[in-house]
């Protein structure tokens, strides 16, 4: 168990010439949740992983894995000894075959769970002596994902983690990813896959162009958030709805459609007061979060 | 265990090598001595002087793919990101890489000479030893530059077929130019170095003279800064 954050940056910041990829970054991942970072293509997800851990260096600003500043390549090292990560790509050495890697690997972690690893070996169904090259998408996802769980680390650090694998591989995925959070292990994974987010993360973070939009629970997401219907007798004017926490108005005759982040119920209020015949509020899923919030921005 | 990631990566590579060198060097002076069998000894040595001459040119070839390699050709096919994640630093994850790529190309000298000397024995005409070893450190010490320059060239350009496409360009310009400048020559004319032709007495057909500490010393200087360069610019480089 950790106290702290496990991630924590203040302005931090890359840019590649005039592109900024990651923009004034102030992100807090707090320990033992499952936090989810949610982007389109091109956000900076990947680079602000990258970032974290040491593999590009960042243009301004700070950040700490672990208490461990990233930019001291000291502190950086030791961090790492901490943190498994797997790739987007599952980036895994083609002419090893998965026993090597095992072998391999092994021997940077003290921690190393062999009893995990032989385990996760007949779960996964891995060939032990066929070269890394010749498995699949989904093998090489497989043995990238056992190379990172066996090390027992205290930081899990995934880039888009399902990618590769069939359903029965993602259910399996996502079930040992709550057990690892239940032990202890503080989880940041970065995702396409909203449905897989809704169903494991803690902890939601939304980047878009470099840019944190959202940095919230889950929970708090699905209850701050609301869809309200509203059926008026004459076209409603969408001007009167336009307040903090609105944000967006569909209007199609004499029905209106608002969705907002906070202070549902006032918009409740104004629909009274202007005589709406029909008011409904309803929930509203991380999707339309997510597609919301990047929309804007 | 880098050391076990950089033999499985670079093993094909060596052991082709290695068996090719000595194989062809092995056939080579087989066949040559039977055709020249009549001959006085010294005829071997000459033998064995110019077949050096094609070893030194396999060997570089060899050694600058062998040199190929290490973050960069890794960034290239993707696997760099699961090198890096390690808790090690990158000057010791390059390190390891041209140590064991150094040891490769020692044994890339020292293995095809003992099939030069196994192969002499067998067909009864015995060339000294410490003339062997002669040819196997001027080889050796003058190489790694080519080693050296093969590490540089291949942390400084990207690309999995364009690294080796420049790194044997600039071998071979390098060759032509230090060989067809006069004053160049007696100084960095490696090639003639390597082969030997310094200390060539065209009277015994062995090599004479004292080992030539200074120019050793001086090339293995220059790969010793080519390769600290290249793992300088490792640390900076992004990935």
């Amino acid at each position: 168990m950790i106290g702290g954050p496990v991630i924590q940056t203040r302005s931090l910041t890359k840019s590649y010439g005039r592109l900024n990829a990651v923009r004034d970054l102030d992100l807090f991942v707090g320990a033992n949740r499952i936090t989810a970072f949610l982007g389109r293509n091109g956000a900076g997800k990947s680079t602000t992983i990258k970032l974290l851990l040491g593999m590009i260096y960042p243009t301004g600003g700070e950040a700490t894995v672990l208490g461990a500043r990233v930019a001291e390549s000291k502190e950086s090292r030791e961090m790492r000894r901490r943190v498994a990560y797997v790739a987007e790509n599952k980036p895994l050495y083609p002419y090893m075959t998965p026993a090597q890697m095992i072998r391999f690997v092994s021997s940077f972690y003290p921690d190393w769970r062999s009893d995990a690893a032989e385990r996760l070996m007949k779960e996964y169904e891995l060939p032990a002596d066929r070269k890394v090259k010749s498995l699949s998408k989904g093998m090489r996802t497989k043995l990238a994902l056992l190379l990172a769980f066996a090390r027992r680390p205290d930081l899990l650090i995934l880039d888009e983690p399902s990618e590769g694998l069939d359903p029965v591989g993602i259910e399996q995925l996502l079930q040992t990813l709550v057990a690892q959070s239940a032990e202890g292990i503080s989880v940041f994974f970065s995702s396409h896959q909203i449905t897989e987010v809704e169903r494991i993360a803690d902890h939601v973070c939304i980047l878009d162009k470099g840019r944190l939009l959202v940095d919230a629970s889950l929970d708090d997401l699905r209850q701050s958030y609301r869809r309200i219907d509203l059926v008026f007798r004459s076209a409603p004017v969408e001007h009167e709805f336009r307040m903090t926490g609105v944000e967006r108005i569909e209007t199609s005759g004499h029905q209106m459609r608002v969705l907002a982040s906070r202070n549902a119920e006032m918009v409740v209020e104004r629909a009274h007061a202007l005589n709406a015949v029909s008011v409904e509020t309803s929930p509203v899923g991380l999707r339309d979060i997510f597609l919301e919030t990047v929309r804007d921005n | 265990m880098l050391w076990y990631k950089a033999w499985l990566e670079t093993r094909a590579r060596f052991l082709v090598s290695v068996c090719a060198i000595s194989i062809i060097s092995a056939f080579f002076v087989h066949h040559a001595e039977r055709v020249i069998s009549p001959e006085p000894k010294r005829e071997t040595y000459f033998l064995l002087f110019f077949v050096h001459h094609y070893l030194v040119g396999l060997w570089i070839l060899s050694a600058v793919l062998l040199g190929m390699g290490g973050l960069i050709r890794e960034r290239a096919i993707g696997t760099s990101s699961f090198t890096l994640t390690l808790p090690v630093s990158r000057a010791r994850v390059a390190g390891v890489q041209i140590a064991v790529g150094i040891f490769q190309a020692i044994l890339l000298a020292v293995l095809p000479w003992s099939v030069i000397l196994f192969t002499t024995d067998l067909i009864g005409r015995a060339f000294p030893v410490s003339q062997a070893a002669f040819y196997v450190l001027l080889l050796i010490s003058g190489g790694l530059v080519y080693f050296a320059l093969a590490v540089l060239i291949s942390s400084l350009i990207e690309g999995e077929y364009t690294a080796p496409a420049v790194a044997y360009g600039l071998v071979v310009l390098s060759g032509i130019t230090f060989s067809s400048v006069d004053s160049l020559r007696p100084y960095a004319d490696l090639w003639r170095f390597m082969g030997g032709d310094n200390h060539f007495n065209h009277a015994t057909y062995l090599l004479s003279g004292p080992f030539p500490r200074f120019g050793a010393l001086a090339a293995l200087s220059v790969a010793a800064l080519m390769l600290l360069a290249s793992v300088a610019v490792i640390q900076r480089r992004e990935f």
